[in-house]
């Protein structure tokens, strides 16, 4: 084994890391305000507000990543009266396509995740707050949310981990992060065994905090089942 | 229909009900539940609602907070007259804020204790008391813990739903809805999800209330409370009050024979 190729490569790895949470950081939380105006939409009475939004969610999830990223910083560049527009500095740049595909993808699967958790809290209590006087943000504020945090949180650290693994895909527009160094390192020095592994093993311990803090969440907040978790 | 004049009619007469309904109509569809139901509940009384499954009962009670929206009709909470509008299919509520306010004036306790799970007992009491009545965090814990004492829970103040058994939620249940001081009480059959060794314990607490004068509407299969604690009888049938009247004159028998059928099918 050769422990000094193994450091250098992994210090330069390293410098992929700020990249890879940068990405990782400002999707989910540019997603996740997406997420929330599209499953507002989707659970909406009115049938042309919840068409579209049930085609977006529909076509995000249900296509690759990768096209997607293709799409956006390839695709777009083609159409004319978009380089014309004071968005194009921001497409030209493959950093904000990069961000832009993963953010559109993320709302779609965790409006499906807010979905769900909203669905999931027991009509009764909901029922119970209303005989007590509650209604519209105060219910939502006070009972439906955070009730629903409680269902999602397991489903969507599951969404975190991915996200962070999707941003790799972000390397092939030619973004550093941390598959990007890899990739490079490789293609440098075919030591492909080593490089691979030790970008596996830094992707493992990234998602192993996500995880624990996630598990740490739950368990703060989850004391009401307690008991049951015994 | 069989009506019996209340007993302390002459003094009900020029007090205003603390609930009153009139024409109440409900349907599912095409399915009518409720036909045309005239009611009114004064001050300190408590009333017991009977009917087997299906009577429309638990639909009637539950119109009164507006849990369930009427069809058609008129319902006045101690002398106001609820906002209600007509749409397409059921009444929708006008305002709000009128409902929100009445509901914390007639409170619900309902048949699975609907205790919010992520809090504890105590900040069950308190959620409506500090933000929806907008009272002092420091008098309602006060108060809530009082609450507490009263139905025999003070040790459990601290305990999330979850880990009580039943009776015990709808002990705590019961307190919830009392720390928000309300005018009168609506039991949706408050002991039918409990084991019947933990029926007691409930209706002991429920018995006290009755005691003190609370105004009380409770939708029960329990025939010995409607019989000792209630001052009156309503009995549904098909989605009418088939008869009401106080539980000697309906227990007795012979005022109406779907009653004493319904009575009868308890007594074996």
């Amino acid at each position: 084994m050769d422990w000094l190729f193994i450091k250098d490569i992994f210090h330069q790895m390293l410098l992929g890391i700020p990249l890879t949470l940068q990405l990782t950081a400002i999707s989910l939380l540019a997603g996740f305000v997406l997420a929330c105006l599209v499953q507002a939409a989707v659970t909406s009475r009115h049938g042309l507000v919840r068409g579209p939004a049930t085609a977006y969610v529909e076509l995000f999830r249900g296509t690759p990543l990768l096209l997607q990223i293709f799409l956006i910083y390839y695709g777009l560049g083609q159409i004319g009266l978009l380089r014309q527009s004071f968005i194009w500095p921001f497409l030209r740049e493959p950093y904000w396509c990069a961000v832009l595909a993963l953010s559109l993808n993320t709302s779609a699967y965790t409006a499906e995740i807010i979905r769900g958790a909203v669905q999931a809290v027991p009509p009764g209590e909901i029922e119970a707050a209303r005989s007590c006087g509650m209604s519209g943000l105060l219910l939502r504020r006070r009972i439906i949310w955070p009730i629903a945090v409680r269902h999602g949180l397991p489903v969507y650290s599951s969404e975190v981990i991915q996200m962070i693994k999707a941003t790799s895909l972000a390397s092939i527009i030619t973004l550093n992060e941390i598959t990007g160094i890899t990739y490079r390192l490789a293609s440098d020095t075919y030591r492909v065994i080593e490089i691979f592994t030790v970008a596996g093993a830094i992707y493992l311990a990234l998602n192993f905090v996500v995880s624990m803090a996630f598990a740490i969440l739950e368990r703060f907040l989850n004391g009401h089942l307690a008991d049951r978790r015994a | 229909m069989t009506t019996l004049p209340p007993q302390t009619a002459s003094s009900q007469a020029a007090k205003v009900p603390a609930i009153s309904v009139d024409g109440l109509h409900k349907h599912f569809g095409a399915h009518e539940v409720l036909k045309g139901i005239d009611f009114q509940a004064y001050d300190g009384e408590v009333v017991s609602i009977l009917g087997s499954s299906g009577s429309g009962k638990s639909t009637f009670l539950r119109c009164l907070n507006l849990l369930e929206m009427p069809s058609a009709g008129r319902l006045c909470i101690f002398g106001e007259q609820v906002g209600l509008k007509k749409t397409s299919g059921n009444l929708a509520i006008r305002d709000q804020r009128q409902v929100d306010r009445l509901r914390t004036q007639v409170a619900m306790v309902f048949q699975n204790f609907c205790l919010w799970q992520h809090m504890t007992v105590l900040e069950n009491l308190m959620e409506a008391p500090v933000h929806v009545q907008r009272r002092a965090k420091r008098e309602v814990r006060d108060e809530a813990e009082a609450m507490l004492e009263r139905v025999g829970l003070i040790e459990r103040a601290d305990f999330y739903p979850a880990q009580l058994s039943g009776g015990q939620q709808q002990r705590a249940a019961i307190a919830r809805a009392l720390v928000m001081r309300p005018k009168a009480l609506l039991f949706d059959e408050p002991t039918s999800a409990l084991d019947p060794e933990l029926v007691g314990e409930v209706l002991r607490v429920m018995r006290d209330l009755a005691a003190e004068g609370l105004t009380m509407l409770v939708v029960t299969h329990e025939m010995g409370f409607a019989r000792d604690v209630s001052n009156r009888i309503v009995f549904l049938d098909q989605g009418r009050i088939a008869a009401t009247g106080s539980p000697q004159q309906l227990f007795g028998g012979g005022v109406n024979d779907r009653f004493d059928q319904f009575v009868s099918r308890f007594n074996s």
